[in-house]
Parts: structure tokens; C-alpha cells; sequence
């Protein structure tokens, strides 16, 4: 991290002058346009389905309830390239609409790009208001109801802006992962500032330029965020954990709770996936499933690695917060867990260039570059804040009595971690490491960069794949990554409803 | 317990070959980093470490990802071949101080001078053409005879090429700022984008379907795409195939844009003997008879049958332009894809 941000200011950028003219401008709009596009729509998605599911009884409630997560199984570049092959220019379905109507639909743009992503990324929203819906409100929204307002009164007067912290928060990360996307993005010829680092870099071949462009990035981001903060710091959270009685729907608005419901899970889920599932299954070579399954083997062991790498040091972030109150010890952990924001190839380059050095100056014989340890500590600093997020929830649930009784009775603040708040954070660890695992599986440029030699990962593959344009033979590892996912997935899922109740 | 289970598959992944061998015998490898194709190229090496006993260490990824990453490992980095998939790339390989030169008879003989490096820094193993992909029922070949052609008013709306973004593009770019300066290659870069059928999008393949759909009468590929779509059996490809052509057009006074996808030993080899032996391999008989046959490039190497597919396109005259031109004048054709508009 300390290398991103210092580079810039000694780094050569000669073509800076040119990226800041003639590239910047177009790539910041167009950022903006898709940022804007993206939140508004996942939230609307968001939290228009949590509400149903929260709030109301109707046909398929509770199958819908866990599979509008299922989209997140989905790494965003794998959904953008399915769809481009159905609905693109050339695509499956948009060659027949054409030859049934004459017009041709093409998703590949702008707008189509924003549809892509917000039916892939809406349940970081979806998530977290369906906890408030579901457990929060419940006196609030009984009182409005015998205050006489109806249904979408009370949605919108009372619900949603009593969610509000919640629902940026989801937003806040649909935006992250919206600006940290360089497949789909590019597929679609989407001008980012991510787009425009990785120009910089290799276009222009010139990496200085490319840090200061990241460092705009990591402005946006941490705009992003301070915008958040705000939200929540000035409002009251709902605290009641009392579930919320759902109200049973009828006739036509049953039916269309339902059709809604479906539609979105259909969209976001099932079309891609069964696409994939058809294209794997339809490709007459064999030899590609011995490499894919090896694949799988390695995406396995260094998601297991990241997990453990990451949790080790997210517990000791927190127990520094927990224990050691001083005035930089959240700037310290903010600064560190900033890694989710910037792109994961820059972070590779980062972490090469502070390697390359401590080779030098260590006068090592071989180098640390290439080495899966490497690989794993550079996972640590892009996901940091996937692990610390949760346990830092928890942790905060824990009153600090139990902690200054054992204090008084003498115990250091190392064994007070130890045995008071660790056991108590144990659903929080392993939702931690799913969490961070589940990153680890779908990451693409990172793992490209920094990885070992003979070493290939399930993403690895589909991108080389893709880049032959071999687009059938993604398929087959595009689907492992997605039957990876969804265990830790759907078992976080339960969870999370457990405590919904 | 629990804690150490977790840990067994990472620790499985772990056993990766590369820096220290398991038994005491030095083991006889060769460390590659490549930015090719997986399939052909694992076929290659499979054959190679069969013929030799040398085993094959590979790592892939981007051109300037692994460029980056060999500066940074520097005398330290356990790479001892670079494979790049394109001519700019070893260029820019060579200007950063990573390769170092050899001299091998071998290699001199069977790779014409043009598409090496004259220092014997870096050596094209394959070529492939930047052609013209056009629908038969509505162009006539001789409307396609230069790539100037394409800016001419008659094509207004009908050319479909991938983005600037592509570095195929921008070598062509690069090669037109070589031969005729500046001025003149944004000339052609506006006259291509003002006749452009859309806003560049998707990859060269996606351009050819689209030739087929009608969505544009001309496309701008590489052959090797152009090859693969036309011996390709699925069924969603049979349209293209039944109406698309190939033309050759030449650059002015020069023959039709090549480049070449090739390798250059890095001055950090620990493995000199080995990686020399792979080179010597690649650019062998068979080896060549299988990047024709399997990925339908043009063979360096005299002698050696082009694809029967590529050969039914017509005959290929390339530009001898000294390939390492590419990749001086990289920036300069990014920078006026800029200016022309070209996305």
C-alpha cells in the first residue's frame, strides 16, 4: 500500500501530460456514469426484493428468500462475457429476436454494461436490508401501520430511510467492486479509471502515470467511503433484533411479488449459469477438463491459504482496536484495510515493487516474486477488509464489561482476547474466512500477476480461455468457480437468516 | 485440529516446481514466461521435455504485467525464457535490459533476418498477417488492395475493427508511423474511425461474425482467427464461413502489416544451455508443423506447409519491416488512436 501511494511522487510519468488531457476526462465520465448507473439500479433491485421478501407472504417466499443471493456466485467478468454471447451484436438470442423481427439488440454499451453488473451485484444490497427489514423494524412499522399508512407508505416513509445506513453500506461495496472491474468493463469497451491505469501502463508504458491514475481511483474511494460514514454517524441504528410479522399477499399482488422475484433470480442467476452449464457440456475436447481440475485444486488451496493469512492478521488488527485505544489505531486500521478499494493489479505491482526492493537491500539469491507466500500476503492486503468488516461487527456486540472485569482481576489485555472476546467470535471467523475465501476464488488479476510458475487457477483459466476467444472452453472452469462459491455462499446465507429470524 | 485441516490443500498447492529440485541431481528444466496460447504450446512442451528430458516450468500473463514483473525480480528473476505474442513487447524487452543476446546457428538459418532481432536478442517463432476479412456477396477483392482503401467515402459505415486498446492495432499503427510518419498514419487512423460500423467493441473474431450478420461488409483481423473461424465446425460459425473471403492488403509500397509472436533469452538465465535448446526446439520441424497446423499461424521456418485453410486465402506478401519498430513507436500509436477517436 505505502508503495502505491508514495510511487507517484518520484516515479518518472512522462505521458502524464497526455493521460491527463486526452485520456482522463472521458475515462473519469464515463466512470461516474457507470458508477451512478450501477448503485442506483442495484438498489432499486436491492432493496425493492428484500422489502418483498421481508415484509410479505406470497408463492415461492421462501425459495426466493436465499436464491436472490445466488448472483454473487457470479464473478462479474464471467456474467459480462455470458450475456455479450447471448444478447451481444452476434449473440445466441439476438440473432434469433433479429430474425424474427428485424431489430437487432446489442447489450454490449454502456446501459448494458450497467444491467450486467446491477443484476450481478445487487445482493450487496439485497443482503444487508433484508436484515433490517426483517428484524429491525418492527415497532416502528407497527406503529405506522396503526397510524393508518398503507403498504408503500410505510415502505418508503418509514423502512427505507430507517435502512439507510444499511443500504449505503451494501452500495458502498456495489461501487467498489463496480470501479475494481477491469474484465467486463473492457469487454464491453467501457472507459474506466481502471481501464485507464492499465492503458497507462501497458499502452503507454508508462507505470508512473499509471500510480497517479490509481491514486485518483483510491480518491473516489475513499470519498465513497467517508460518504458513508456520514450517513451513519447521524442516524439512529435499529437495534431490536425482533423479527418482523410478513403480511400475506393475494391474488394479482402475489403473482407479481412472484413473477418479480423470479425474474430477477432468473436474470441474474439462472440464465448465465445455465449458459455455461450448456456451453461445458458441449465441447468435444476432453483434455481441458485434466487442467481445469487441476485448476481447481490450486484455486482451493491458496483460497484456504488467503483465509487463514488474512483472519491472522484481521484478529490482530482488532485486538489492537479492542485493547489499545490510541489516536492512530483507526487511521492505522483504515489505512490497511483500504486494499478492497484499488485494483487488484495494482496491488500486484505494488507488492512487486516493495519485494523487488527487499531483495535488493536483503541481498537475497533467489526471489520473493513468484512464490506462493508472496501470492498470499498480497491476497491479504486486497481483501483485509472482507475479514476485518465482520469480526469488527461482532467484536462491537461484545459489551466491554466482561472485558474491564477480567482486566480488574488482572489479566493482560492479550489473554483477555484470548479467552473472553476469541470464543465468542467464532461464527464471525468462519464467516470472515468464507468471506475472504470466496474473494480469493473469483480474483483474476492479481493471481495472474504474482502467481508461480505451472500454476494456473480456475479464473486464470477462463481468462486464458477468453483471450484466445476460445469462449466454450471458459465455460467448463467459469462453472467450477461458480460450484466453489456457492456452499460457503448459501452457508453464510442461513447464517445470516438464523439471526433474522 | 480443525485449524491444520484447512491447511492441507494449501499446502498441496504449494509443491510447485521452479527454484530448489527435490532430489539431488540438478534437475534439467527450463523456467518460461509466456503470453501465448495454453493448448499448442503445452502439446510443444510436453513433446520437448519428451525429446530431451528438460521439464518445462511455465508462467503466463500479460505482456507488460510480465515485463513489469521480470524489472522487479531483476538479476534474481528465475526466468530464463520470455515468449511474448508480439514483436513490440520483445522490443521493449530488449530496451529495458532484460534479454540478453545469443548466436546459434540454428536459429539464424531457419528465421528469416526480418523477423529477428539482429543482435540475437529476441526471435519471431510464428507470423501472423493483420488482413481484411470481407462478406463476398457484397465486396469485390479489388476494392481491398491497400489498407488505405478502407478510408476511402464508399466504405462510410461499413468497417467493423476491435478496439485501440488491442495491441494488434496498435503495432499496425506503429508500423505506418515506421514507414511513412506521423501525419500520415493519423490520417488513416481518422478515415478508418469516421467509416467505422460501430463503436469498437468485443474481439477480432466478434468482428467477423458481425461481417457475416451484415452488421459491416469489412472487417480488420489477424489470420489465425480468421483461420480458426473458417476450420471450425461449430454450427453459430457456418454463416461466416459461407461468406467471408480474405484480401491482402498492402501498406503502400510494403507488403501486408506482419508481426510475429516470438522469444528472446533473459539475461537473468540460470538455465542458459536449456532455454537455447527450447528455442532451437520451437522453431524446429515439428514444432513448426504444429503452430501451422494446430493454431493456423504462418511457420518461420522455410519449408514448412502453411495450413491448407490459410493457403486458400491466397498469397501473403509481408512487410520486411524491422519489427523491433514496433515497439519504439507504441506510445506514439496509442497517443494518435487518441487523437483520431478510435476507442
Amino acid at each position: 500500500m505505502v508503495v502505491v501511494v508514495t510511487a507517484p511522487f518520484h516515479a518518472p510519468a512522462p505521458e502524464w501530460s497526455h493521460v491527463y488531457r486526452d485520456v482522463l476526462p472521458m475515462h473519469l465520465l464515463e466512470t461516474i456514469l457507470l458508477l451512478g448507473g450501477t448503485v442506483l439500479l442495484t438498489v432499486v433491485i436491492g432493496v425493492l426484493s428484500a422489502w418483498l421478501v421481508a415484509a410479505y407472504s406470497f408463492p415461492l417466499r421462501g425459495a426466493m428468500r436465499w436464491m436472490l443471493v445466488l448472483p454473487l456466485a457470479l464473478p462479474t467478468y464471467i456474467s459480462a462475457y455470458t450475456y455479450a454471447s447471448l444478447f451481444g451484436a452476434t449473440g445466441t438470442i439476438s440473432l434469433w429476436v433479429h430474425d424474427l423481427s428485424g431489430f437487432r439488440p446489442d447489450i454490449v454499451g454502456l446501459p448494458g454494461l450497467i444491467v450486467v453488473m446491477a443484476l450481478v451485484l445487487f445482493p450487496y444490497v439485497y443482503l444487508p436490508a433484508r436484515a433490517v427489514f426483517a428484524s429491525g423494524l418492527r415497532e416502528q412499522l407497527e406503529a405506522a401501520r396503526m397510524l393508518g399508512a398503507r403498504g408503500s407508505r410505510r415502505f418508503l416513509r418509514v423502512a427505507v430511510p430507517l435502512a439507510r445506513p444499511a443500504i449505503v453500506g451494501g452500495a458502498v461495496l456495489v461501487a467498489m467492486e463496480t470501479l475494481n472491474d477491469y474484465g467486463a468493463v473492457k469487454y464491453y469497451g467501457i472507459r474506466t479509471l481502471t481501464t485507464a491505469v492499465f492503458r497507462s501502463w501497458t499502452g503507454l508504458s508508462d507505470l508512473g502515470s499509471a500510480l497517479r491514475v490509481a491514486i485518483l481511483l483510491l480518491l473516489l474511494v475513499v470519498l465513497l467511503l467517508w460518504w458513508e460514514r456520514r450517513s451513519r454517524i447521524h442516524r439512529q441504528q435499529a437495534t431490536d433484533a425482533v423479527p418482523m410479522v410478513r403480511q400475506r399477499l393475494t391474488g394479482k399482488r402475489a403473482a407479481l411479488a412472484t413473477i418479480w422475484c423470479l425474474l430477477v433470480l432468473v436474470s441474474g442467476f439462472l440464465l448465465p449459469a445455465g449458459k455455461l452449464l450448456l456451453d461445458a457440456f458441449t465441447i468435444d475436447r476432453t483434455d481441458t477438463w485434466a487442467i481445469d481440475l487441476i485448476a481447481l485444486r490450486n484455486t482451493l488451496g491458496i483460497a484456504t491459504g488467503a483465509a487463514f493469512l488474512t483472519l491472522l492478521i484481521a484478529l490482530f488488527l482488532v485486538f489492537i482496536l479492542r485493547h489499545e485505544r490510541k489516536s492512530w489505531t483507526h487511521g492505522l486500521v483504515r489505512a490497511a484495510t483500504l486494499g478492497y478499494a484499488v485494483p487488484g493489479a495494482v496491488i500486484a505491482v505494488g507488492v512487486m515493487t516493495a519485494a523487488g526492493t527487499i531483495d535488493r537491500q536483503a541481498g537475497l539469491s533467489f526471489t520473493l516474486i513468484g512464490t506462493i507466500g508472496l501470492l498470499l500476503y498480497a491476497f491479504t492486503v486486497r481483501f483485509l477488509a472482507v475479514a476485518v468488516q465482520p469480526l469488527q461487527g461482532s467484536l462491537t456486540r461484545q459489551h466491554s464489561n466482561v472485558d474491564d472485569a477480567a482486566r480488574m482481576l488482572g489479566a493482560s489485555p492479550g489473554r483477555i482476547f484470548l479467552r473472553v472476546n476469541l470464543p465468542q467470535l467464532r461464527p464471525a471467523i468462519l464467516a470472515a474466512a468464507m468471506l475472504v475465501a470466496i474473494d480469493v476464488v473469483k480474483e483474476l488479476p492479481l493471481t495472474l500477476i504474482l502467481r508461480p510458475f505451472n500454476f494456473n487457477t480456475l479464473s486464470t483459466r477462463v481468462f486464458e480461455m477468453a483471450r484466445i476467444e476460445q469462449l466454450r472452453e471458459a465455460a467448463a472452469p467459469a462453472l467450477l468457480i461458480v460450484l466453489c462459491v456457492l456452499p460457503p455462499l448459501l452457508f453464510l446465507d442461513r447464517q445470516l437468516a438464523r439471526s433474522e429470524g | 485440529m480443525r485449524p491444520l485441516l484447512l491447511l492441507l490443500p494449501f499446502l498441496s498447492a504449494c509443491g510447485t516446481p521452479g527454484a530448489a529440485p527435490t532430489d539431488d541431481t540438478p534437475a534439467k528444466e527450463v523456467n518460461v514466461y509466456s503470453h501465448r496460447h495454453s493448448d499448442t504450446d503445452a502439446q510443444l512442451f510436453k513433446a520437448f521435455t519428451a525429446a530431451t528430458g528438460i521439464r518445462v516450468n511455465l508462467v503466463m500473463a500479460d505482456d507488460d504485467e510480465v515485463l513489469t514483473r521480470m524489472e522487479q525480480e531483476g538479476a534474481n528473476s528465475p526466468c530464463d525464457l520470455l515468449i511474448t505474442s508480439d514483436a513490440g513487447r520483445l522490443g521493449q524487452a530488449r530496451m529495458r535490459g532484460l534479454l540478453q543476446p545469443i548466436r546459434s546457428a540454428e536459429l539464424e538459418r531457419n528465421i528469416p533476418p526480418f523477423l529477428r532481432d539482429p543482435d540475437g536478442h529476441w526471435f519471431g517463432l510464428t507470423m501472423r498477417a493483420r488482413v481484411f476479412v470481407y462478406n463476398k456477396n457484397k465486396v469485390r477483392p479489388e476494392q481491398l488492395t491497400d489498407y488505405n482503401d478502407l478510408v476511402r467515402p464508399e466504405w462510410k459505415g461499413r468497417v467493423l475493427v476491435r478496439s485501440a486498446e488491442n495491441l494488434y492495432n496498435q503495432s499496425l499503427l506503429a508500423a505506418m508511423v515506421a514507414h511513412f510518419g506521423t501525419e500520415t498514419a493519423l490520417a488513416w487512423a481518422t478515415g478508418i474511425t469516421v467509416n467505422m460500423a460501430r463503436t469498437p467493441k468485443g474481439s477480432d473474431t466478434d468482428q467477423l461474425l458481425a461481417v457475416a450478420e451484415g452488421i459491416g461488409d469489412v472487417a480488420i483481423a489477424n489470420s489465425y482467427y480468421v483461420g480458426k473461424l473458417m476450420s471450425s465446425s461449430e454450427p453459430e460459425k457456418a454463416k461466416a464461413r459461407e461468406n467471408l473471403a480474405v484480401a491482402f492488403p498492402h501498406m503502400g509500397p510494403y507488403g501486408t502489416h506482419v508481426n510475429v509472436s516470438g522469444a528472446g533469452v533473459a539475461k537473468s538465465a540460470k538455465h542458459l544451455a536449456e532455454a537455447i535448446a527450447l528455442l532451437e526446439f520451437l522453431v524446429g520441424e515439428e514444432a513448426q508443423r504444429l503452430f501451422a497446423e494446430g493454431n493456423k499461424e504462418y511457420p518461420v521456418r522455410p519449408g514448412v506447409a502453411v495450413a491448407d485453410v490459410l493457403q486458400r486465402f491466397g498469397e501473403l506478401t509481408p512487410d520486411t519491416l524491422d519489427l523491433a519498430q514496433l515497439g519504439l513507436n507504441n506510445a506514439t500509436a496509442v497517443k494518435l488512436f487518441d487523437k483520431a477517436g478510435w476507442r
